[in-house]
């Protein structure tokens, strides 16, 4: 068995997790998060909704990649998978430890951002977006800034008592396309494919933060487009809480498991405690010294980092 | 019950066009060109395929994602219409969705774009190709010759890159004559034709027939002013104003509303790179009317 610690949870896994944050082999029967190879059923009988590879019934979530992985999420404890014929161990991975355990944290009613996150002193900072808004490419340029990362694709926020919302590292491996570690400069980083068939792969960060860190700011990730001038901006709160909800991993799962609830009052913490902001820039890797300049001096504004003299 | 209908086109055909009309429909001043419902809703957009099979297309190859992009449109199709509606131009119960993908059938035998699962119908909308590859150029800032390569090459496809998460969806345009024949051709869903040199020479005629194989009645002075209001001149107004969201990158300054005129190939191609195109799409041609200015015994060969 392997053990990772992933958004606070231990999980105890039968198949190896590259890039988690890998702890002592422990008692499978503690871990928060157990993973196993077995039968997954194709149907759930009593299944209350669906989709063309899901359904959902009381405590239970199946889940289908055709002809790649089935996974049967039990009770946000378990994640049970069969591989389809010819998916190996290191292919099942990206999408246990991506997708499963992204949907497995909506299955726990987490606040799961679709997110990769820096961070800035002692405060993590977010870049939410859809795939292919570039969260993981500005990670990486953050990294190499200096600053470590917190996790990359999906990030499980906490609001403590006290209102404030707190981000559990999951300490990944970024996962880049090879264009972009081309760009970076990180082919030296490279590590093996997410997929066999995929020219995206895993980069080890120059540093990567294991200690859980309070949020300080959410930057949603747009393409300086008309009518979004490049900048950065705050939106009204209204908008601010519609963008946390539709910036939830999968907002599918929010609506699906009638959470819209618990992203709105997510928002509202989160608003209130830390800044959401949209990031407006041309898609182009000649801009990033220019973007992470905006961001420091937004980050100066803020009080996260100290005024230059 | 909602219906949807592709509307389904070689890229630089007027789809767009045809969306600014369809938006202006029953307003009282023109619709922001920015701020379109449809904006996101070309069918290749990759969000609703993540969206709708809760995983991330950008873990699939681009053949793994056709497989089961049937599964998807026929879930939006299924959709009650709640959270669908707002990403897309809607009139009544129709939806409208813009799509540059040709009517091609998964390594599994399904229509990759659902059949009749996946839409009640589409409005295909053609134009000279002569007209295609200067506008083609402009929009991909190649040559008019690259242009022209591009709409004969059986392999052509926007978005196919694989050492990076392109913004949509593969789309297969295997030659232009090629993506036209598709949608003719097929049996699947009913299909109605609109030329561009039509829509331009009498807009709101074609539009309300169009409208009215959707399902949609609309009255001549409805349809008129949705033509004034989504006139040429308006869009490149707008465009010019605040710029448009939808244009690619590289025509920033330039503009997506070029020119819009039929015929300006006249003077924008040579005889030889007519003879070209002539010469790689003329059955196609002749098929929807496009007269050829060389005979086709002076045709040199494709």
């Amino acid at each position: 068995m392997f053990s990772y610690l992933v958004s606070g949870l231990s999980v105890s896994s039968e198949v190896a997790l590259p890039g988690l944050i890998a702890l002592e082999a422990g008692d499978s029967q503690s871990a928060d998060v157990t993973i196993r190879a077995g039968a997954v059923p194709r149907v759930l009988d009593d299944a209350e909704t669906d989709g063309p590879n899901w359904q959902i019934a009381p405590n239970r979530f199946l889940f289908e990649i055709p002809d790649v992985i089935r996974m049967l999420l039990t009770g946000g404890r378990e994640i049970l998978f069969e591989p389809e014929t010819g998916t190996s161990p290191e292919e099942a991975a990206i999408f246990l430890s991506g997708t499963g355990f992204g949907i497995l944290l909506h299955q726990r009613g987490r606040i799961v951002l679709h997110a990769s996150a820096v961070r800035v002193r002692d405060s993590a900072i977010l870049f939410c977006g859809p795939s292919g808004a570039g969260k993981s490419t500005l990670a990486a340029a953050l990294v190499d800034a200096g600053y470590d990362l917190v996790t990359d694709d999906f990030c499980g926020v906490s609001i403590h008592a006290d209102g404030v919302p707190w981000v559990e590292p999951d300490g990944r491996q970024l996962k880049l396309w090879q264009n972009s570690i081309d760009r970076l400069s990180l082919i030296e980083r490279r590590a093996a494919p997410v997929r066999p068939e995929l020219q995206k792969y895993y980069v080890e960060p120059r540093a990567a933060t294991a200690a859980a860190l309070p949020l300080a700011a959410i930057y949603v990730l747009r393409e300086a487009r008309p009518p979004h001038a490049p900048g950065i901006e705050r939106p009204n709160i209204v908008d601010g809480g519609l963008m946390i909800r539709n910036n939830a991993y999968r907002p599918g799962m929010v609506r699906r498991m009638g959470q819209a609830d618990l992203y709105f009052r997510a928002a509202a913490a989160i608003a209130q405690r830390a800044g959401i902001f949209t990031l407006s820039r041309e898609l182009d890797f000649k801009r990033f010294p220019e973007v992470i300049g905006w961001l420091e001096a937004h980050w100066r504004d803020l009080g996260l980092m100290e005024p230059t003299t | 019950m909602k219906r949807i209908i592709w509307l389904a086109s070689y890229p630089k055909s007027g789809n767009t066009w045809f969306r600014m009309l369809v938006a202006n429909l029953r307003q009282d001043k023109p619709a922001d060109i920015n701020d379109l419902p449809e904006r996101e809703g070309i069918c290749s957009a990759r969000g609703r395929f993540d969206d709708i099979m809760l995983f991330p297309s950008g873990l699939l190859t681009h053949e793994e994602c056709d497989r089961l992009r049937p599964r998807v449109y026929e879930a939006i199709a299924r959709e009650a219409g709640d959270e669908a509606e707002e990403n897309e131009t809607r009139i009544g119960d129709v939806r409208f969705v813009k799509t540059h993908d040709a009517w091609t059938y998964t390594s599994d035998g399904q229509p990759l774009l659902g059949g009749s699962k996946g839409a009640d119908g589409a409005i295909l909308i053609v134009r000279d190709p002569r007209d295609i590859a200067p506008s083609l150029a402009h929009h991909g800032r190649q040559s008019i010759d690259q242009s022209i390569d591009f709409m004969n090459d059986t392999d052509a496809h926007f978005c196919g890159q694989r050492d990076r998460q392109p913004k949509q969806l593969r789309q297969l345009m295997p030659r232009w004559d090629g993506h036209i024949a598709s949608w003719l051709d097929q049996t699947d869903i009913p299909i109605h034709l609109v030329r561009y040199e039509d829509m331009q020479a009498d807009t709101a005629g074609v539009l309300r027939r169009a409208l009215a194989f959707a399902g949609i009645r609309v009255t001549l002075d409805e349809a008129v002013q949705a033509t004034r209001f989504a006139d040429f001149g308006e869009l490149r107004k707008q465009e010019a104003e605040r710029g448009f969201r939808e244009a690619v990158t590289e025509q920033r300054g330039s503009g997506f509303f070029r020119r819009g005129i039929s015929g300006s190939w006249l003077d924008e191609l040579s005889s030889a790179q007519v003879a070209r195109i002539e010469g790689h799409h003329a059955a196609m041609m002749a098929r929807l009317g496009y007269d050829t200015v060389i005979a086709p015994d002076e045709r040199i060969a494709s």
